[in-house]
């Protein structure tokens, strides 16, 4: 268990770089939803299942998603297509 | 009695390995594929397949308790919301690619259903 | 026996302007606040240069270090004090530290004297199974509180930011919506068809899990998440048009108002009480049963609701600018 616990951990620190060097937003959000997700595996083996419910239903879930949203008021979303189609 | 709590442990080790091993197949998909259709297939299927396999095996593993018809739960509801969510994506895409039928073959029927689609929602906005 | 008094006199009183405030019938500053709209600036070009000519003359003049000596001294004394002053910070901050204990020793109040009370007395104290729900509602329920209204807050800002408030035409909530959701499938059979089966499961799960946050784990917060990411799911299904009818910006105002209320006057009287050592009267029950641990199960149904409201709200100002 302490094994896979470092695991997560290094999974952790991975994705906390990557979402600040990833160059598209939609991506860095991706990103950050995996790093709440991990996270919240990390609080059940900590042993605090309470954090671990909020943090899937609130990092993950209401967070990313109201990141989605903003995302397509700015119209930052479309971009990389308009790129990819010229 | 050994013998069935030993062919329980290999029956729901060999389940939840096949189930990881689904996983791996479909992230190869995932990567390996370039266009959207494609990548969600090989996602929706992986994962609607690889999480039934994996949670069936942890619950032949656990024997028959509540925790068993807990992990029941979570497999009928991933079994709905899964596939839906995958169906969404992937009908964004057919409905807002113009040039679908270049990247896969496109029925006249399908054709023109997309097509009455696409007029109503523009006189509707 | 009641006097009578005319229909003029009655709309002056006191109570009935309030309750016509509270129900939103009347503006209270729409005739008394002088208010003219603003009128579109136009750039004067010859003002702004007479501007911009005599700030270089002030500038040039006030900056003028080679001939202006208080400006020097000002300039020097500031960075003097700053320094000073920053030093000084730090001198008392450590200073201050070093009386600390030592980080980590087994002798410090924090890791024998606190979590020792919270875990020996906890049960008895607030009666909740779950310690850490006994904790965060019951010994710092004053936090808990702080963060309700932290959540109300935000729900006004973004209400104050994103409400749209045009009634008819090209800018009204239903064009935005429109616009918003153009490429999204509607009425789609599939999604709707696998929403009714889930949207109530998922809603009796939080409601689960926000009624037995005394006694296993969650609570309040986590259920009232999993109760608006249910409603997002079927506001996502059936648009906008089927969610009006059980959820107005009426609904929100009253349940978080209401929530909010009752759980500051409820906390009030318990610490009200504890603070006096009076007898709460509040039965805390045996632990384990649903209905037990006092005044706990109450307020997280109250955080549940608030929490759950300001999810879909939030969802829906985002989309519609509006509920």
């Amino acid at each position: 268990m302490q094994i896979f616990q470092y695991i997560l951990l290094g999974f952790l620190v991975v994705c906390a770089i990557s979402v600040s060097f990833s160059k598209s937003l939609l991506n860095s959000i991706l990103i950050y939803m995996s790093y709440s997700l991990i996270m919240s595996i990390i609080w059940i083996l900590l042993e605090s299942p309470d954090l671990a419910i909020t943090e899937a239903a609130v990092g993950a879930g209401v967070t990313s998603l109201l990141f989605f949203v903003t995302l397509k008021k700015i119209h930052a979303m479309g971009e990389e297509d308009k790129k990819e189609d010229e | 009695m050994q013998i069935l709590k030993w062919t329980q442990f290999i029956v729901g080790t060999g389940m939840l390995l096949f189930g990881l091993l689904t996983f791996v197949v479909q992230l190869l998909g995932v990567f390996k594929f370039k266009y959207v259709l494609n990548r969600m297939q090989a996602a929706a299927l992986g994962d609607t397949l690889g999480i039934g396999i994996s949670l069936i095996g942890l619950m032949i593993l656990s024997g028959f308790n509540f925790t068993t018809l807990k992990m029941g739960l979570v497999v009928v509801f991933l079994w709905c919301a899964s596939p839906v969510s995958s169906h969404l994506i992937s009908r964004l895409e057919a409905t807002t690619n113009p040039h679908l039928d270049n990247y896969c073959e496109v029925s006249d029927e399908v054709k023109k259903h997309l097509e009455e689609e696409n007029n109503m929602q523009k006189e509707e906005a | 026996m009641s006097k009578q008094i005319s229909e003029e006199e009655y709309r002056k009183r006191l109570l009935v302007r309030m309750r016509q405030w509270i129900a939103g019938e009347k503006d209270p500053y729409l005739d008394n606040v002088e208010i003219t709209p603003q009128q579109e600036y136009v750039p004067n070009k010859k003002r702004l240069k007479r501007y911009q000519m005599d700030y270089d003359k002030v500038r040039g003049r006030v900056y003028d270090t080679e001939h202006n000596p208080i400006y020097r001294f000002f300039q020097r004394f500031y960075r003097v004090a700053a320094l000073v002053c920053c030093l000084l910070l730090i001198t008392i901050l450590l200073v201050e530290v070093s009386f600390l204990p030592a980080v980590g020793s087994d002798h410090n109040p924090t890791n024998n004297e606190v979590a020792a009370k919270y875990i020996e007395d906890g049960l008895q104290d607030t009666g909740a199974v779950n310690i850490v729900t006994g904790m965060i509602l019951d010994y710092r329920a004053f936090d808990t509180f702080g963060e309700s209204n932290v959540l109300f807050i935000a729900t006004c800002t973004v209400l104050i930011l994103l409400r749209n408030d045009k009634k008819k035409g090209r800018e009204s909530a239903e064009e935005e919506e429109k616009r918003d959701s153009f490429y999204e499938p509607k009425n789609d059979t599939i999604l709707q068809g696998i929403a009714s089966v889930l949207v109530p499961v998922i809603i009796i799960f939080g409601i689960y899990v926000i009624l037995n946050g005394h006694l296993s784990p969650g609570g309040g917060f986590s259920g009232g998440a999993i109760i608006g990411a249910g409603l997002i799911l079927y506001l996502n299904a059936f648009g906008f048009k089927k969610t009006e009818r059980f959820f107005t910006e009426k609904t929100y105002k009253w349940v978080s108002f209401t929530a909010l209320t009752f759980y500051c006057l409820a906390k009030s009287y318990s610490f009200y009480t504890g603070a006096h050592h009076l007898e709460s009267g509040i039965p805390l029950g045996t632990p384990g049963a649903i209905l037990s641990s006092g005044l706990i199960l109450p307020l997280n149904i109250c955080v549940g609701l608030v929490v759950a409201c300001t999810m879909y709200a939030f969802f829906a100002l985002f989309r519609k600018g509006g509920f």
